[in-house]
C-alpha cells in the first residue's frame, strides 16, 4: 500500500515495577487509519503517549521515517495531538486556540536565511479560517471555548492540531465524552477528514464498533501486548486467539480438538470447519459469532440445546441457549420462547478454530450474559496519561 | 410570632457583629479624638494623624513594613508558585504529604516559628563567623564579613519562609483545577515547557497566585511575633513599632496608625474577596482585556511591553540596591530604650546634626532587654536599662567602658546622679532619666488624703485598688509598708511581705494587677487607688484632675535608666556621639518635658520651670516641678534597687507564682 512512517521497535515500559508495554513491536504507513483497541490499562494510551513524546519508553526505539526520536521533544515531532477531553486552552478563543500552534512556528526569514521569523499574521488568519471552515465550524472564531457544546469543541481540538499540518495526527479517546448519536456522527466526521488531509491517524479507543467503522489497521491489544494486528475484516472474521474474539464483536467459544484439516470435534460431534494447519487431535478454541448460528428442529440439529433466556434487541433477539451446562448466545431473527428445545446449525465458515493461548477458558461462556453486557457499559471511559 | 422570631435574630445578629467590632470601632473613634485620652472624648481632631505622618520613627517602620512586605510577597509568590507546580507534578501520596507539611506552618504557633527562626539565624551567625575567620586567615583576595547581625536580611528571609505556604495553597487549587492535558497540549503544538507555563499555566493559574500574592502581602504587613523574633535591632516593622509604643501608654497616636492598618488590611481583604467574586463573571470583562493584549500584541506594543517590564525591573532592582547600599554605608547606631521614652524630635535633630543613622528599637522591661542580648538577638548598641540591670550587666561583663572625651556633656549631670551604686568608678553609664514610685489616688473616692502605703493594703477601699503586676515592684510596696530595705534577701522579711500582699488579695482588696492599664483604670473613675511611677501621674491629670500624686511617708523606690554601651556594640564612636548629644542641657530639657520623669542634667533641672513657662505661657507649680524632679529630702526617704542574688530571685518567682495572678 503505502510507506512505512512509524516503527516501533521492542518498546518496554513499566511504571512503579508494573510492566505497562511488553516488547511491542508495530509499524505504521503512511495515510493510515490506525487504531490502538483495548481494555483500560492495556497499554494503548501509553503507546500513544510515547509517540506523540510525552512518555518515553523504558527501552527501545521509535522511529519516524527512519529516524529515532526517542529522545525528541514533543514540540519538535511533526506529530499532534487531539487529546481527552480536548485540552482546549480556555483563556483563549476559538481562533486563538486553533492559531496557538502557528504562532509558535518559526521557520527561516526569507530575507535573512540565518534568522528565523514567525509566520506573518495574514497567513496564520488564512489558515485559522481556512481550518474552522475544513471542521463546520466556520463563523465560530470569537467564541469562548467553554461556550461550545461538546462536539464543537471537539473540532476545534482536531483543527488546532491539524492547522500546523501534520504528518500524524493522534487522538486519544476523542469521542469519549460525547453522546451515541454524536459520537456516531463524529466517527463519520473524522474519516472523511483523514481521507480529506490525506495524513496518518492514530486512534486510541476502547470501543470496538468505533475501531471496526473508522480504521484501516486495527491493533488490539492486552496487557502491554498486541494480540492481534489486521483489517476490521481480518480482526472480526479471524480473531487469533479468545481475548480478541470475545473483544471484538459478541462470541461463543468453545473447547474443541482439531481432529484433522477442516474438521473438529466439539460436544464430541465433529464439524466441517474452513480451518487448517493444526496439529492431529491439537486441542483448540473454537469461536462461532452468534448471528453464524441458525436455529433448526431438533431433529436437524447439530447439537441441541434448552432455550435459557431471550431478549428483544429490535433488529434480532438474543437467545441464550444451554448446551450442556455451557451457555451460547445466539442472534437470529426467530423467536423461540424460554424452555424451548432447540437444535442448532453451523455451516463451516461460521466456525473459526484458533490455537490454545492464556486466554482460552476465560471468555465465550455466556452463563453470565448480563454481567457481562453491564461490564461493557462500565468500562472505563476516561484512561488518562496516568495509567498505570 | 414568625416575625418576631426574625426580628429577635436580627436582634442577635447585630449583637454578635457588636461584640466582633466594637474594640475596632472604639478605636477608630479615638484616634479621631482631640485630647490624650482613650476614654474621655474631647472633640473631633485629625492631630494624631498629623502627628501620626510627622513621627519619623513610625514612617520609618512603615517604610520598612512596605518594602519587607513587598520584597517578601514577590519572591514568595515566584517561589510558591513554582513550588505549587513541583507539587502538582508529584504522584498524589507524595504530593499529600507535601501538603501536610506545607499546612504546618500555618497552624504553628508564630511564637515558636519566630523562636525557631531567631535560633538558626544566630545559630548560624555564630558558624558563619567561625567560618569567616579560618577563609578570611588562609586567603586574602576575598574579605568576608565575620560578623553577621540580624536585620533587614533576616526579617525578609523570616517573611518568605511564612509567606510561600499561603501562596502554594492557593495556587495548588488552581492547578488541580486545570486540565491535566494542557501542559501536553501546549507542548504538542510547538512549546518548550517553559513557553508552556507562561503561555498556558501562568493564564490559567493567574487568579490563584494573584490571591495567594495578596494574602502573602497582608500576613507580612500583619506579622507581629515573628518579625519581633528575626528583625534584630536595626529594622522595625510598623506592628513592632506599635507594640513599642504601647509598652508605656497608649497615646491617640497608636489609635490612628492602628486604624490605618486596619483600614488597609480590610482593603487588601475586599480587593481579594472581589477578584474572587469577579472571576466567576470574567466572561464580560474578556473582551476588554483582550484588546489590551492585542494592542500589546503588535511588534510596537510588545517594544513598549518589554520596555516597561524592564524599566520596573531595573527600578525595582535600583530601589534595592540604593536601600541596602543607603543603610550600609551611611554611620548608624542601634539604640534600645523604653516605649514612649524619647522626645522624637530629638532623634530627627542628632540625626541632621550628625548624619548618624538612628535605629530606635525598644523593649518591654530590664528583664526583657536581657534576655534578649543573651539570646544574642539583640545587636544594639546603646541601651538604657534602669540601674539594678546594669549593676548585673556590669557583673557580667556586657557592658564596655565609655569614652568620656567624647562625651563632654557629662561635665552637666548632677553631681548627686554621678557615682551611684550601680556604676560606682563611673566607668560604663551616663544617667538618663530617673523617677519615684508612689501612690496615685482620686480624691473623689477616698476619705482622706493618703500619705501611706497602708492604703495598698486596706480593706476600706476593697475593690478599688490597683497593684503592680510584677513581683519586684508589688513586693515592694510592701517592703516599704513594712520598713525592710526593698533589697532586702532575708526570707521571713519577704515572706512577711508576701503574706501582707496575699492577705490583702484574699480580702478583695485589690480591683485588678495592672502595669499601663492603670492609666484607663484611673482617668476613667474606675479605681480609687494605684501604685505607679511619678511621671506617669502628670500625663493621667491632664484627663482625670481629681487625681493626686504622693511618695509615701514610709519611703518608696526610686530609680535611674542610664545610657551604656554593650561590649560588642559595632558602633561605638556613634554610639558615644548620641549619648554625648543625650546628656546635653537641650536635649534633657526636651525629654524632660516629654517624659515628665526627672532629668538628670544638672542645668536642666534648674532651667526647666522657665521651660515650660516659655513653651506654654503658663507657670509651673513646684509641686507639679517636685512632682517631676523629686526634692533630696523626698529621695533620701526612697531606695533605689539593686541586683538581688539568685536565690532571692528565685524566691521573689516562687512567691510571685503562689499569689496566683
Amino acid at each position: 500500500m503505502s510507506k512505512e512512517l512509524i516503527r516501533l521497535r521492542d518498546l518496554c515500559m513499566a511504571y512503579d515495577d508494573e510492566l505497562v508495554l511488553d516488547h511491542l513491536n508495530l509499524y505504521i504507513n503512511d495515510k493510515e487509519f490506525l487504531t490502538l483497541l483495548g481494555p483500560s490499562g492495556c497499554g494503548k494510551t501509553t503507546t500513544l503517549r510515547i509517540i506523540g513524546g510525552f512518555a518515553t519508553p523504558g527501552s527501545g526505539d521509535v522511529l519516524f521515517d527512519g529516524v529515532r526520536i526517542n529522545d525528541v521533544p514533543p514540540y519538535k515531532r511533526q506529530i499532534n495531538t487531539v487529546f481527552q477531553k480536548y485540552a482546549l486552552f480556555p483563556h483563549l478563543n476559538v481562533f486563538e486556540n486553533v492559531a496557538f500552534g502557528l504562532r509558535m512556528q518559526r521557520r527561516p526569514d526569507p530575507s535573512d536565511p540565518k534568522r528565523k521569523s514567525k509566520l506573518p499574521e495574514e497567513e496564520i488568519r488564512q489558515r485559522v479560517l481556512e481550518m474552522l471552515e475544513a471542521v463546520s465550524l466556520k463563523g465560530f472564531e470569537n467564541r469562548r471555548t467553554d461556550a461550545l457544546s461538546g462536539g464543537q469543541q471537539q473540532r476545534v481540538a482536531i483543527a488546532r492540531a491539524l492547522v500546523n499540518r501534520p504528518k500524524v495526527l493522534l487522538l486519544d479517546e476523542p469521542l469519549g465524552a460525547l453522546d451515541l448519536k454524536l459520537r456516531k456522527d463524529m466517527q463519520i466526521e473524522l474519516k472523511r477528514i483523514q481521507q480529506q488531509v490525506g495524513i496518518t491517524f492514530i486512534y486510541v479507543t476502547h470501543d470496538q464498533e468505533e475501531a471496526l467503522t473508522m480504521s484501516d489497521t486495527i491493533v488490539v491489544m492486552d496487557q502491554g501486548s498486541i494480540q492481534q494486528i489486521g483489517t476490521p475484516e481480518d480482526i472480526y472474521n479471524e480473531p487469533k486467539n479468545a481475548f480478541v474474539a470475545d473483544f471484538i464483536g459478541e462470541s461463543n467459544i468453545i473447547d474443541g480438538v482439531m481432529i484433522r484439516d477442516r474438521l473438529v470435534q466439539m460436544y464430541g460431534r465433529q464439524f466441517p470447519c474452513l480451518d487448517g494447519g493444526f496439529g492431529e487431535n491439537e486441542p483448540v478454541d473454537v469461536v462461532i459469532r452468534p448471528e453464524d448460528i441458525d436455529i433448526v428442529p431438533v431433529e436437524q440439529g447439530q447439537l441441541t440445546g434448552t432455550v435459557t433466556g431471550v431478549t428483544f434487541k429490535g433488529m434480532q433477539y438474543d437467545i441464550i441457549v444451554d448446551f450442556r451446562g455451557f451457555k451460547w448466545l445466539i442472534q437470529t431473527t426467530d423467536h423461540s420462547p424460554v424452555g424451548a428445545r432447540i437444535g442448532i446449525k453451523i455451516d463451516p465458515d461460521g466456525i473459526h478454530v484458533m490455537k490454545k493461548s492464556r486466554y482460552s477458558g476465560l471468555y465465550g461462556d455466556y452463563s453470565s450474559f448480563s454481567d457481562e453486557y453491564d461490564e461493557l457499559d462500565t468500562v472505563e471511559p476516561e484512561e488518562g496519561g496516568d495509567e498505570t | 410570632m414568625k416575625r418576631q422570631n426574625r426580628a429577635g435574630s436580627r436582634v442577635l445578629m447585630a449583637l454578635v457583629f457588636l461584640f466582633l467590632y466594637a474594640p475596632i470601632l472604639l478605636l477608630i473613634v479615638f484616634s479621631f479624638n482631640r485630647g490624650n485620652s482613650n476614654t474621655v472624648w474631647m472633640g473631633f481632631s485629625l492631630d494624631w494623624y498629623k502627628s501620626l505622618f510627622q513621627n519619623r520613627l513610625i514612617m520609618r517602620s512603615v517604610y520598612t513594613t512596605l518594602l519587607v512586605s513587598l520584597l517578601a510577597t514577590a519572591i514568595a509568590t515566584v517561589a510558591g508558585t513554582f513550588a505549587a507546580i513541583g507539587f502538582y507534578s508529584l504522584r498524589r501520596q507524595a504530593r499529600t504529604a507535601l501538603n501536610t507539611v506545607n499546612s504546618i506552618p500555618m497552624m504553628n504557633a508564630d511564637i515558636v516559628t519566630g523562636v525557631a527562626m531567631c535560633l538558626f539565624f544566630v545559630a548560624f551567625f555564630s558558624f558563619w563567623s567561625s567560618f569567616a575567620v579560618w577563609f578570611n586567615g588562609i586567603q586574602s583576595l576575598v574579605v568576608l564579613p565575620e560578623r553577621l547581625t540580624l536585620g533587614f536580611g533576616t526579617l525578609l528571609i523570616a517573611h518568605v519562609t511564612f509567606n510561600i505556604p499561603y501562596v502554594i495553597l492557593s495556587v495548588g487549587p488552581k492547578l488541580r483545577q486545570m486540565d491535566k492535558n494542557l501542559v501536553d497540549a501546549a507542548q504538542d503544538l510547538g512549546c518548550t515547557w517553559m513557553q508552556a507555563f507562561w503561555k498556558v499555566i501562568l493564564p490559567e493559574i493567574k487568579p490563584g497566585i494573584a490571591s495567594g500574592a495578596l494574602t502573602a502581602f497582608t500576613m507580612s504587613v500583619d506579622d507581629f511575633i515573628i518579625s519581633y523574633f528575626t528583625a534584630g535591632s536595626s529594622s522595625s516593622t510598623l506592628a513592632m513599632t506599635i507594640y513599642g509604643m504601647t509598652k508605656k501608654r497608649v497615646t491617640p497616636e497608636i489609635n490612628a496608625v492602628s486604624t490605618l492598618l486596619f483600614v488597609t488590611v480590610l482593603a487588601l481583604l475586599v480587593i481579594v474577596n472581589l477578584r474572587e467574586a469577579r472571576a466567576e463573571r470574567k466572561g464580560e470583562r474578556r473582551a476588554a482585556s483582550r484588546k489590551l493584549a492585542q494592542l500589546l500584541d503588535t511588534p510596537k506594543g510588545r517594544v513598549l511591553r518589554r520596555a516597561a517590564a524592564g524599566a520596573l525591573a531595573a527600578s525595582f532592582l535600583i530601589a534595592v540596591v540604593l536601600l541596602t547600599g543607603a543603610t550600609n554605608a551611611q554611620p548608624m547606631v542601634n539604640v534600645c530604650s523604653w516605649g514612649e521614652y524619647i522626645d522624637e524630635d530629638l532623634i530627627t535633630q542628632f540625626e541632621e546634626e550628625t548624619g548618624i543613622i538612628v535605629n530606635y528599637q525598644t523593649a518591654e522591661s530590664n528583664e526583657a532587654l536581657y534576655s534578649l542580648l543573651k539570646s544574642g538577638a539583640g545587636d544594639y548598641d546603646v541601651i538604657v536599662p534602669s540601674d539594678y540591670m546594669i549593676s548585673q550587666l556590669i557583673e557580667e561583663d556586657m557592658l564596655a567602658e565609655l569614652d568620656f572625651s567624647q562625651i563632654p556633656n557629662y561635665a552637666l549631670i548632677s553631681p548627686r546622679f554621678k557615682g551611684l551604686t550601680y556604676d560606682p568608678q563611673e566607668r560604663y553609664s551616663v544617667p538618663y532619666a530617673w523617677g519615684t514610685v508612689g501612690i496615685i489616688y482620686n480624691e473623689t473616692m477616698v476619705n482622706e488624703p493618703i500619705t501611706s502605703w497602708s492604703a495598698l493594703f486596706d480593706s476600706q477601699y476593697a475593690g478599688n485598688v490597683l497593684m503592680f503586676r510584677n513581683s519586684r515592684d508589688a513586693m515592694a510596696t510592701a517592703l516599704s509598708y513594712l520598713g525592710y530595705s526593698l533589697n532586702t534577701t532575708s526570707e521571713a522579711e519577704l515572706r512577711e511581705a508576701f503574706q501582707l500582699l496575699k492577705d490583702a488579695k484574699n480580702r478583695g482588696v485589690y480591683q485588678s494587677f495592672v502595669m499601663d492599664e492603670i492609666f484607663q483604670k484611673l482617668e476613667g473613675g474606675n479605681a480609687a487607688i494605684g501604685a505607679y511611677y511619678a511621671g506617669d501621674y502628670l500625663t493621667m491629670l491632664e484627663n482625670n484632675e481629681d487625681l493626686r500624686f504622693v511618695v509615701p511617708e514610709e519611703g518608696s523606690n526610686w530609680f535611674m535608666d542610664a545610657m551604656c554601651v554593650l561590649k560588642e556594640a559595632p558602633h561605638k564612636d556613634e554610639a558615644m556621639a548620641w549619648i554625648n548629644f543625650i546628656a546635653s542641657t537641650e536635649a534633657n530639657l526636651k525629654n524632660m518635658d516629654y517624659l515628665w520623669y526627672g532629668s538628670p542634667n544638672q542645668e536642666a533641672l534648674e532651667q526647666y520651670p522657665a521651660y515650660y513657662e516659655e513653651l506654654y505661657e503658663e507657670e509651673l507649680g513646684q509641686e507639679a516641678y517636685d512632682i517631676i524632679a523629686a526634692p533630696q529630702e523626698v529621695l533620701d526617704r526612697c531606695e533605689a534597687y539593686l541586683v538581688l542574688p539568685l536565690e532571692t530571685r528565685k524566691l521573689y518567682n516562687d512567691l510571685w507564682t503562689e499569689l496566683g495572678i
